[in-house]
């Protein structure tokens, strides 16, 4: 990783198209540590986590002729091939709602984020803890980290089913306004 | 909906925060394809969910990195060496993750397993049923040739017992007819129902005649020969063949003649005789 090479997003997919080791290499150095976030976020668990990280690498390895750069970048390729790898790993954990419910319920995550894993974005992190609602918080987390529906989400936080989008859309646009400030 | 409706309907944060359902999705996808401003609204709102979620990135346990080289190198050598089995995972592109419950997962596992043991069962079901159909055919067939076997046997048997009905006869009188000179090994006997008058012939030793001949039996009536019939050979299964009748003979002979019989008998071809009385 020391080495000063960058590629662009586009030199990065035909070098990983061409099945070359040293662009997998660069990949993985410069995203794994968003995609691990991601399924520790979605599993709780360090070991399981490091486990689904490696799956979710051999996914974008072995499907990379599948990604289209038309439909999209390839950060947000590989952000839902981890986010559904994650899930789907949870679910297969047998995760009750229950359990979702506890963990994100619980007022732990944010000191636990803070104490545990001190980065150069904490502080950013910090911020946008502290800015969004509780409710707002959750809501974003069950829908995006556990694969919550709407009906899932309206059970949980206890609100009315069509209530649920119009506060996932407040809870977005002061996400967005938190983002900006940082 | 235009666009302006679709930015500010919530459906571009559901889909960003991944609550959209598979019909918002599609509902949305073809917005973006129709609007730019939709798309470019889109791609704001992921560039930000992205930001917040590389806000959470952590760097990952070192050896994971190591054992992820190691395992593409060596696929990479199998590929190389085409031995490399193509795994089929394929990375979900569908943003939507539709929650089922684990009781219906089940379900569908314990389904799917149903099926394939019936897939299963059915393959094992059908070769035996070829099996079964092969034997039941060929069952069938042997049963034809012992039905048909049991009839020839049925027939010969009632032709038998006929023949032994002609024998027990008291009335039967039976007419040895040994060879004569020229033919020392023939034989044959003329049975004669001296109530009905009626002759048969049981052909004990002649040789088999060439295809343009046939035997003739005359009956000698004072001292005159008078035509009994030709034997007809093609039934070689009957034991008595029934010739004409005759009141009285003296003497009974057996000719070769040309097929059909002659008028009169060829006396250097006669090959058995026998008195009558």
């Amino acid at each position: 990783m020391g080495a000063a090479v960058t590629y662009t997003e586009s030199e990065l997919v035909l070098g990983l198209k061409a099945r070359n080791e040293k662009h997998f290499g660069y990949l993985y150095d410069h995203y794994s540590p968003a995609l691990y976030g991601i399924a520790l976020k979605v599993l709780n668990d360090e070991s399981m986590a490091g486990d689904v990280l490696q799956e979710i690498f051999l996914k974008i390895w072995r499907g990379i002729e599948r990604y289209d750069t038309d439909k999209g970048r390839l950060f947000t390729w590989m952000v839902n091939i981890a986010r559904n790898t994650a899930i789907d790993t949870l679910r297969s954990k047998s995760h009750k709602m229950g359990q979702k419910v506890a963990e994100l319920g619980s007022n732990t995550l944010a000191s636990e984020q803070l104490a545990i894993h001190p980065s150069v974005d904490h502080l950013g992190l910090v911020k946008v803890l502290e800015l969004l609602s509780r409710e707002q918080r959750v809501i974003i987390d069950l829908a995006y980290y556990k694969g919550c529906t709407q009906d899932e989400i309206a059970k949980i936080l206890d609100i009315p089913l069509g209530t649920v989008k119009t506060r996932m859309r407040n809870a977005i646009i002061q996400l967005r306004n938190i983002l900006k400030q940082i | 909906m235009d666009a302006s409706r679709f930015i500010s309907s919530g459906l571009i944060e559901a889909y960003v925060s991944g609550l959209a359902t598979s019909n918002e999705i599609e509902e949305l996808e073809r917005a973006m394809a129709q609007y730019p401003e939709v798309r470019a609204a889109v791609n704001d709102c992921q560039l930000d969910m992205e930001q917040y979620i590389i806000l959470q990135a952590k760097p990952a346990p070192a050896f994971i990195r190591q054992n992820l080289l190691q395992t593409i190198a060596d696929e990479e050598t199998a590929r190389e060496n085409g031995t490399y089995v193509e795994t089929s995972e394929f990375p979900e592109e569908t943003k939507q993750t539709v929650y089922v419950n684990s009781a219906w997962r089940w379900a569908a596992a314990a389904a799917i397993l149903l099926l394939l043991g019936s897939v299963a069962m059915n393959y094992i079901f059908f070769g035996q049923i070829n099996d079964y159909k092969g034997r039941y055919e060929a069952l069938l067939s042997a049963q034809n040739t012992l039905a048909s076997e049991s009839n020839l046997y049925r027939a010969r048997m009632e032709q038998m017992e006929h023949t032994i009905n002609i024998f027990k006869d008291p009335s039967m009188k039976a007419v040895r007819m040994p060879g004569t000179k020229p033919f020392p090994t023939a034989l044959a006997t003329v049975y004669w129902n001296q109530q009905s008058k009626e002759v048969f012939l049981m052909a004990n030793n002649l040789p088999a005649p060439a295809a343009n001949k046939q035997y003739q039996l005359w009956a000698i009536v004072d001292g005159k020969p008078v035509d009994m019939g030709v034997l007809e050979t093609t039934n070689t299964t009957e034991l008595l063949h029934k010739m004409k009748s005759i009141e009285n003979a003296e003497m009974f002979a057996i000719t070769l003649e040309k097929k059909g019989g002659s008028p009169a008998p060829t006396l250097d071809q006669m090959y058995v005789a026998g008195k009558a009385s």
